[in-house]
């Protein structure tokens, strides 16, 4: 078995914003040379997601507008308070718990060296406290 | 146009990346433990939040433990790099040159104010003959003096030497130093409004960070400790918006300013007239 690992480095401009990562996901399955498999695509932060959708505009608007409606920014949340390990103030419980409704992870099988995914499936990094850098990983296990 | 009276250049990758004195001293002595964000990170949160321009506030801690937080020469640096910068410069008292230190960050470097911070620096605001001289300087070369007041979150700062009401016998003796009272001086904030709505030549900054989000905080601090109308008749031009970035994000400390909905007035001084005042030494 082959296995190729990347970790794919981009700073979001904005606080909550929805980047379609698809082509990068595509072209690091190509650079791998693994045809049949799998590849697993990984947030590393417990403030931001890794999804899937449809590509359009609108669709991630309502997205965007769904986690801030589920999850309001003004609450009396637990997670409010000074961080001794970080050395500031934890105040974006937020952005924690959009990121938990989300999921940090998506997985496609690959066959023939290609993502099998619907045709209107897109992968998604989800932003939910920027701006930052940020970090995501993409994993392919398989044979060439 | 809106100021950021209080942010700290220090989780900036291109300051640190070649420097791990720097490092150390931003965790061990400072005490931010995150990994720093490359400089257009800081940019883009200044976008984020709404604040066209920041004023970057270093610490000289020399004497106290053998570093600066950072240098004035970085802060400089930073400031040339880019104009949304506005650099104050940090001397440490305790050291015979702060004042030839301080007349060369101001004129030399072009920076445009002093930051002091005794529970960290390690002196005392009572030591006379160590403040007044640097106060003086402040005066004739007409740039402000910020005051760090009150809690500390520095591991080693020591929060009983910036009693803001320490700073009296300095406030009257210096009459044309333009001062500020950082953090509203929490716990202290009733000394540090005292000394404001009292003596013409005292500014409060509101970056307050003790508990809860920012709005929590000042609803708190302003809204019900002191209560608004204080702040909206004696203190109108006498309060700067100030975040504390990055012990706080900048972000969701406008909004929480803005939660408090003083009148415009109010706002447009605290985010714009009452800083250029100062930065301008008028």
């Amino acid at each position: 078995m082959k296995t190729y690992y990347e970790e794919i480095h981009i700073i979001t401009e904005q606080e909550t914003e929805i980047i379609n990562i698809s082509n990068t996901v595509h072209s690091k399955v190509k650079d791998s040379g693994i045809k049949d498999g799998m590849v697993f695509i990984l947030s590393k932060h417990t403030t931001s997601a890794i999804t899937v959708n449809e590509g359009l505009p609108d669709i991630e608007s309502d997205l965007k507008e769904l986690i801030q409606r589920l999850v309001p920014d003004e609450y009396s949340y637990h997670h409010a308070r000074y961080l001794h390990s970080d050395g500031q103030m934890a105040i974006n419980a937020p952005c924690h718990l959009r990121s938990a409704l989300l999921g940090f992870e998506v997985f496609f099988p690959l066959n023939d060296g290609k993502i099998i995914t619907g045709g209107r499936q897109n992968i998604y990094f989800v932003e939910l406290d920027g701006p930052q850098e940020r970090t995501y990983c993409i994993k392919i296990m398989g044979n060439a | 146009m809106k100021i950021d009276f209080h942010t700290h250049p220090m989780m900036i990758r291109e300051i640190q990346e070649n420097d791990p004195a720097l490092s150390d001293a931003i965790q061990n002595v400072f005490g931010l433990l995150f990994p720093a964000q490359p400089l257009r990170v800081f940019i883009l949160e200044m976008d984020a939040a709404g604040i066209d321009q920041c004023v970057l506030l270093p610490i000289d801690c020399s004497s106290a433990f053998s570093c600066k937080i950072p240098s004035n020469e970085v802060v400089a640096q930073l400031v040339k790099k880019n104009k949304r910068f506005l650099g104050f410069a940090s001397v440490d008292p305790n050291s015979k040159t702060a004042c030839q230190d301080l007349e060369f960050a101001i004129k030399e470097l072009g920076l445009k104010g002093l930051k002091l911070d005794p529970a960290l620096q390690h002196f005392s605001l009572l030591d006379e003959n160590k403040i007044d001289p640097i106060f003086q300087l402040c005066s004739s070369l007409k740039v402000p003096v910020l005051i760090h007041c009150g809690l500390s979150w520095a591991p080693h700062g020591l929060s009983k030497l910036a009693h803001p009401g320490d700073l009296e016998e300095t406030i009257q003796k210096h009459p044309n130093t333009n001062i500020v009272i950082a953090h509203l001086g929490w716990p202290w904030v009733e000394e540090a409004i005292m000394l404001a709505i009292k003596y013409e030549n005292v500014y409060l900054d509101t970056s307050v960070v003790y508990s809860g989000t920012p709005q929590e905080c000042l609803q708190h601090v302003i809204g019900t400790t002191i209560g608004k109308n204080v702040f909206e008749r004696n203190l109108i031009r006498k309060t700067i918006y100030g975040s504390n970035y990055p012990r706080q994000d900048m972000r969701r400390a406008v909004r929480g300013f803005n939660s408090l909905a003083f009148s415009q007035e109010f706002t447009d001084n605290a985010f714009l007239n009452t800083p250029l005042k100062l930065l301008t030494g008028d």
